[in-house]
This record gives C-alpha cells, structure tokens and sequence, in this order.
C-alpha cells in the first residue's frame, strides 16, 4: 500500500505539508494494525538522542529525522520504515545480512530501506543507524 | 473539581471547547459580516481547527511524557469526540461524519505531534509566529468567498438501438437491483425511480431517492433520442451530505454506436459547499459517479431486456 501510493502519487510529495500529512495517517494506520511500532520508533529515539551531538527533526517529508550536527544519519517514516544513506561499500557489506533492501526510490545508490516491526527489528535499526552516525561523524570531521 | 480538571482531561475539554467556540464565530461571522460564505464550511474549520486542537492538546499533555501510540491514540479520541459533539450540536449526519472523520483525525494527529515538537522546543517567538500563523490563515480564508463547481461524466455501453434507450432515460420504473456502492449500503440514499409529467421542454421530471427524497428538475433540453437536460429546481436540504452539495444539473446524452447499440453518457454538474475542495471533491465525485452508475446500468438492463 505504502509503496503503491509512493509510487503513484509519490510527486504529491511537493505540495507543502502534504507529506507530513500523509505520515501522520500511517501513525493512525501504525496505532490501527501494528501498535509496537511507534513503540519501537520512540525507544529508537531515546536511544539515539544519548549519542552526542544527535538531534531529532520532522523529516521533510514525513516521519522522524535523526541528525549528527544538523547532518542527517537517517530517518523512519511513521509505518516503521527506515531510510538512511550509507557508503555503497557499508551497503554492499550490510546487504550480505540480507535483511536491508535497496531504498524504496534511490535505488542504484547508497541509500537503504529497512522495515521495522518487532523488537529484533529496532535493534538491527539501531546498529544500522550507529553505522550511519559513525559515517557522518568521521565526514564531518574530514 | 480540581483533580476533575487533569490535564489530560484538559487536553480534550479544552481543544473541543476551542474548537466549538471557533466554529460558533466562524458561523457567526457568516451570519453579519462575510455572509457570501453563508452555509458555507470553510477550509480553514477542517484544517486549522484540528491542527490547533492537537496543538492545544499537546499544550495540556506537554508534561505527561506520552508516547507516540498513547499521543496518536488520544488524539483520534479528540476528534471522536469533535465528531460526537458535530453530531450533537451541529446535527451533522452520520454519512457526513463517516466522511469528514478521516480528515479529521490525521489533522488533529498532526496538531499534537506540531505541538508536541513545538513546547518541545520551547521557543516562545516560533510558538506564537505559528499560532499567528494559523489565525492569520483562519481569517483569510473566512473572509475569502468560497465557490467551488464542477463536473462529472460516465457513459455505458448498451447493446440496443437509441430508441430503445432513450424510453428509459426521460423516466424509469423503480430500480430494485441492490446497492453495491459501500455508501449506499451505509444508509446514504441511492436513486430508486424517475417519473415525468411530460415529453417536452419545460415538462417537470422528479428524481426520487431510496429515502424518500425527491429532487424537483425541469427539462430544459430534450432532444429525442439524443439529448435530455434537465435542470434541478429543488433539492432536500438535509443534515447528511444533501447539504454541503447542490446538484445543478443533469444530462443524458446518447450517442449511436451505428451497429444498434448505444453510448449512454450521464453527466452531472454540483456545487460544493464545503472545503477544502480537494479533499470533499474526491468525495462528491466517486457519490456523484456512484448515483451515476446505479441509473445507467438500470437503464442498461430495462433497455436490454426483451
């Protein structure tokens, strides 16, 4: 469903506020059908918020962001979904786990896709993001 | 009476409280300043109103340290109870609030997470641009005059020749056939019968619902075997979707296929009375669409049968 709408109406997208919207009715649809996950998203907030210099914003398109000094590390729209930018080398290197997938748009990129919806779930999200995080803390310090 | 008034009861009494108030005003306002507006439900009471709800909601419940599921959960009771009251005071019909809650519900969802991010942050001059904001939007778009036409258009096909379907597109015997159309089945009146006091221009047609409803039209166009136009004179003006719509016009237009079968095009013309057009015009259009299908497929099937 959510990749059918992405996909079709995914230029919808541009129009101001809209996206955000839209995340908002798959917190309804997450509360609706699979409660845990935005059980998961806060805990994986939390998490984050006590690495260093982390922040958390309204991705722009929807959903929470998670930033390294205003860098973002990646972000998770509200149905559990996580996207976040890696070096094609990590990528290659997660994809062997064979739980991550190529980002739901970027495909030919660093960018992955990854589903959270059980416990196990929000921690492989939070070994992903400390990869991410370790990424953007050694660029910035480049 | 302290401990009555939590802040978790707070967060539901006083958005709704709010919201109402607002709603009375924006009425009001209606009635002796912006009466171009009159009868008309702005964008701003379906998007500001929630959004502020949730903002106002996540004012109350800053301190209370919810959570995504419990800040989501409690704002779709927020709206639930926004609708409740819709049906209460404002005697919305169910079909309406059926249609209305979806939008609702995301919006004041939104409001309590824009609010939740917003007494986050603390920062009083982003809180109070973006309630200015907001009031600035309210009042802009009270002021605004609203109109919104448009129209919809379906055709069938029909294997039999044009003077057999136009027979029974100027008035047809009572549809039987069940609703498939999930409004319909909802309890929203479907169109059951058409009768007519004449084959003429100017003759009265009457398009008669599953609740009774009767829409009073006037032929203004009747162009045998090609064109019936007719015009709608009066309509119910009824709690349910009947009054946030007009339906202005309609039109059977048939079209020879030359091998004895039959284009059947209905088309229909209305006037929305609510906003934002974008979201209530998906709506009208699929009903619209909808009351289409149910008359052309019946004239389809009186046509066609032996």
């Amino acid at each position: 469903m959510f990749l059918f709408i992405i996909k079709y109406f995914g230029f919808l997208k541009f129009v101001p506020g809209l996206a955000i919207l839209f995340d908002n009715g798959l917190k309804l649809y997450s509360l609706l059908t699979k409660p845990n996950i935005l059980d998961c998203v806060d805990e994986i907030e939390a998490t984050l918020l006590q690495w260093p210099h982390t922040s958390v914003t309204t991705h722009k398109y929807g959903g929470i962001q998670f930033n390294y000094e205003g860098k973002e590390i990646g972000h998770i729209h509200s149905n559990g979904l996580l996207d976040m930018l890696l070096s094609r080398k990590l990528k290659a290197r997660w994809m062997q786990d064979g739980r991550i997938q190529d980002h739901h748009s970027f495909k030919n990129s660093g960018w992955i896709s990854f589903y959270i919806s059980t416990i196990e779930d929000k921690e492989y999200a939070i070994q992903l993001l400390q990869a991410g995080y370790e990424k953007v803390m050694q660029s910035d310090m480049k | 009476m302290k401990s009555f008034f939590t802040p978790k009861f707070n967060g539901f009494f006083v958005a709704n409280l709010v919201a109402f108030t607002l709603i009375g005003l924006s009425k009001l306002s209606e009635k002796y300043i912006f009466t171009y507006n009159a009868g008309v439900l702005v964008f701003s009471e379906f998007v500001i109103i929630p959004l502020l709800m949730g903002i106002i909601s996540a004012w109350f419940w800053r301190d209370s340290n919810l959570s995504s599921n419990k800040l989501t959960g409690y704002s779709c009771m927020n709206a639930f109870i926004a609708i409740l009251l819709s049906f209460i005071f404002l005697g919305e019909g169910m079909i309406c609030l059926i249609i209305v809650s979806p939008l609702l519900m995301v919006l004041v969802i939104a409001g309590a997470f824009i609010g939740k991010s917003m007494f986050n942050k603390n920062n009083q001059t982003l809180n109070i641009s973006i309630l200015s904001l907001m009031a600035v939007v309210f009042f802009a778009d009270a002021s605004t005059p609203h109109r919104y036409d448009n129209m919809v258009a379906d055709e069938v096909q029909i294997n039999a020749p044009v003077s057999q379907v136009w027979q029974h597109v100027v008035a047809f015997k009572r549809i039987e056939e069940k609703n498939k159309y999930w409004l319909f089945k909802a309890g929203m009146p479907s169109p059951v019968q058409a009768t007519v006091d004449g084959y003429h221009v100017g003759a009265g047609r009457k398009c008669i619902f599953s609740n009774g409803y009767v829409f009073d039209e006037k032929i203004v166009t009747y162009d045998v075997n090609r064109n019936l136009t007719f015009d709608i004179t009066h309509q119910p003006r009824d709690p349910e979707i009947m009054g946030h719509i007009d339906i202005l016009r309609g039109q059977f237009l048939l079209k020879d296929n030359g091998n004895n079968t039959t284009t059947l095009i209905g088309n229909s013309w209305y006037r929305l009375y609510v906003f934002p057009a974008w979201y209530y015009d998906t709506w009208a259009k699929s009903i619209t669409r909808n009351v289409h299908i149910r008359v052309m497929e019946h004239i389809k099937e009186l046509s066609e049968s032996k």
